[in-house]
């Protein structure tokens, strides 16, 4: 009698425990029944809130799924654009499960699946949107288009997954290895003509500086040396003038006084020899004392 | 719930037939249930102290699970953190700090820190409006406010956060010219991340504010920045060139002026000075004019005299008397002018006296024979030289 009731609690307690579950939150379930996903009275799938649950043990299988937004993450890839150039592209996607039923029945509720189908539909749309644009469009003007456009396409696609897209965006764009090379290359060469033209720049207008000061130099020195000579003939005719008007007074005076004075300036050393005739008036009384008018 | 199914299945875990609705069980009648049913099945068995110990020591270990299970449920929620309650599995409420206590199995508390603010980078080469290359790096600072949407919104919400600041970076940085990035564009750059982002993560409601935004660095690709560099110098040179020719023009004007001014000077000096010698020159002669007018005759024989005498005195002289004999006469001049080059030091040379410089230099004595037809300065009347 002990170990019937004893058997029939443990049963009992382990059949309890199996027919309730628990869903987290972030987290929802759904319930499948001999295969089949279980329905409400509507038709539509019942899906179970976080908390606790009741369930049919045995019969009745919970499947629990990420309620979240998850990210789709994949290392870049390559894009041709409408020029034919190649961009590197790292994009992320943000999704979540709309219908969980759904989700269920297309992936087998496997994320890694679900993740793959969802990266080719989403990279179809990001290849036509950019290989409809010119790089330049795509790198600034029409981004967030592009971006919008490709994340309605994917939408479309996406509802039979049972997954809504909530954002497409793009991460990184970057040119590939071998471009880089020559974007460098000009990216220097556009430099160096800066370089250039500031340094012509600033030597034109130095010469522009210098060349006008030396200008206003040279006019100021030929005004000054014009006025200096004017100065001086000022000077000068001024004494001639005071020469001219006391000397006429008598010029013959004049003349022989300047004579005198010519002649003890020019011969005033023994280096000059004069060879001279008594008759010279110097030596009048020489030759006589006889008194002379 | 469990055991209150309509279809009257009795599933009490507790076994606890009386108590239907009445929340956690009550320890009593777990007490007495487990207890009645030992003593049930312990009573057909029968020893005589069996009875009693069988009951004190389950007692005993019930009650220690019991106590351990309520001891178990005590925790403490940190000043800066918020409590998320989740009740099997559903969430309940928020917990502040300080000590707690849950039913543990029942409740699962996740504490979330709500209030340090927490920071990311986002760095790297990207392109620029005009297909230019950059390298910027930006840091964002971050703070959970809504530790439930932290929680249960996104898997893996700080790499969310990354991942659109990634993006919203080099939108920006995408949407403008390098020239502006690196130079005078970079404020309104973090303006436009700042609210990029916030568009971005708005769908996402992860729970989480940004505080702030800054712009680290911004600088040309490495394989280029010597060819930046120097843009930058010549832009430099530049200017060194124009402050070069304007120290040139400062400093050269002054000095014209200065010299302009010295020859104005130097005219006016000049003016002066030859009015100035003019009006001596003839003070004199006004001097001597009046005495001149009065007495002519004598005052020219005077200063005839007077100069004639200065004159000889100070040249060397020969007096030749050519009138009255026709012979030739021999004049040895230049015994006569070596003598006087030897007595005083040479002047101003005329050419005739080149030939005998050299004799001059050797040295010599002033040799005093005076031949008998010449007179020097040595035979004077007795007058002192003037």
């Amino acid at each position: 009698m002990r170990n019937f009731v004893l058997i029939l609690i443990v049963a009992l307690v382990v059949l309890g425990l199996s027919s309730i579950f628990v869903v987290t939150e972030g987290k929802k379930a759904i319930v499948v029944q001999f295969g089949k996903v279980q329905k409400d009275a509507d038709g539509q799938s019942v899906v179970f809130e976080p908390g606790l649950h009741f369930k049919i043990p045995l019969i009745e299988r919970i499947i629990t799924l990420d309620a979240r937004i998850q990210t789709l993450d994949d290392p870049s890839d390559r894009f041709v654009t409408a020029e034919k150039k190649d961009l590197i592209v790292d994009s992320y996607v943000k999704w979540r499960i709309e219908d969980f039923a759904k989700y269920y029945l297309s992936t087998g509720g496997n994320k890694i699946q679900a993740e793959a189908l969802l990266k080719q539909k989403v990279n179809n749309g990001l290849r036509s949107e950019f290989g409809s644009r010119t790089i330049p469009q795509i790198v600034s003007g029409e981004r967030s288009e592009l971006m919008d456009l490709a994340l309605k396409q994917a939408a479309e696609s996406s509802d039979e997954l049972g997954i809504k897209i909530v954002d497409v965006r793009v991460k990184q764009i970057n040119l590939p290895e071998e471009i880089s090379n020559s974007i460098f290359q000009r990216m220097r060469a556009e430099r160096e003509a800066v370089a250039r033209e500031h340094r012509s720049e600033g030597r034109e207008q130095a010469e522009v500086i210098r060349a006008n000061i030396d200008a206003k130099v040279t006019v100021m020195l030929a005004e000054a040396e014009r006025n200096l000579l004017e100065t001086k003939g000022q000077g000068d005719a001024q004494a001639a003038k005071i020469y001219a008007d006391t000397y006429s007074k008598s010029p013959e005076f004049y003349s022989f006084l300047r004579s005198m004075d010519a002649y003890k300036e020019s011969f005033d050393s023994k280096q000059d020899v004069l060879v001279v005739e008594p008759t010279n008036d110097f030596f009048k009384y020489m030759k006589s004392s006889a008194q002379k008018n | 719930m469990a055991w209150n199914e309509p279809g009257g299945k009795n599933n009490d875990p507790w076994k606890n037939k009386g108590s239907r609705d009445q929340g956690p069980p009550d320890l009593d009648d777990i007490f007495k249930n487990l207890f009645g049913k030992f003593t049930k099945k312990g009573g057909g068995g029968g020893s005589s102290g069996g009875k009693g110990f069988g009951n004190i020591s389950i007692g005993i270990v019930v009650g220690l699970l019991v106590v351990v299970w309520v001891i178990s449920g005590f925790y403490t929620i940190r000043e800066a953190e918020r409590g998320v309650v989740l009740r099997f599995g559903e969430f309940n409420q928020f917990v502040d700090p300080g000590l707690q206590w849950k039913p543990t199995f029942i409740d699962t508390v996740i504490p979330i820190n709500v209030q340090s603010i927490k920071s990311m980078g986002s760095k790297g080469s990207m392109l620029t409006e005009d297909e230019n290359v950059v390298g910027v790096e930006m840091e964002l600072q971050y703070r959970i406010v809504e530790p439930y949407k932290y929680t249960f919104a996104v898997t893996d919400p700080e790499q969310s956060l990354n991942q659109a600041f990634n993006s919203a970076l080099r939108y920006v940085v995408g949407h403008s010219t390098m020239d502006n990035i690196l130079t005078s564009g970079r404020e309104v750059a973090r303006q436009q991340v700042w609210q990029e982002l916030e568009a971005i993560i708005e769908p996402y409601d992860m729970g989480m504010a940004i505080v702030d935004i800054n712009f680290k660095d911004a600088r040309p690709p490495n394989a280029v920045r010597d060819a930046f560099d120097d843009a930058i110098a010549a832009q430099e040179d530049e200017q060194r060139f124009i402050r070069e020719a304007e120290a040139y023009a400062r400093e050269i004007e002054p000095k014209a002026r200065g010299q302009v001014n010295r020859m104005a000077e130097e005219a006016q000096a000049y003016k002066q000075r030859v009015t100035l010698e003019a009006q001596g020159e003839v003070a004199r002669f006004g001097e001597l004019l009046p005495q001149y007018v009065a007495a002519p005759q004598v005052t020219r024989e005077r200063l005839y005299l007077e100069a004639m005498e200065q004159v000889y005195s100070n040249t060397s002289k020969i007096i030749v008397d050519s009138q009255g004999s026709g012979n030739m006469m021999y004049l040895p001049l230049d015994k006569i002018l070596e003598r006087q080059n030897s007595s005083t030091p040479p002047q101003g040379s005329r050419s005739t006296l080149d030939g005998l410089r050299s004799d001059v230099v050797t040295g010599q004595n002033s040799g005093n024979a005076n031949p008998p037809n010449l007179r020097s300065d040595s035979n004077r009347l007795g007058r002192t030289n003037r």
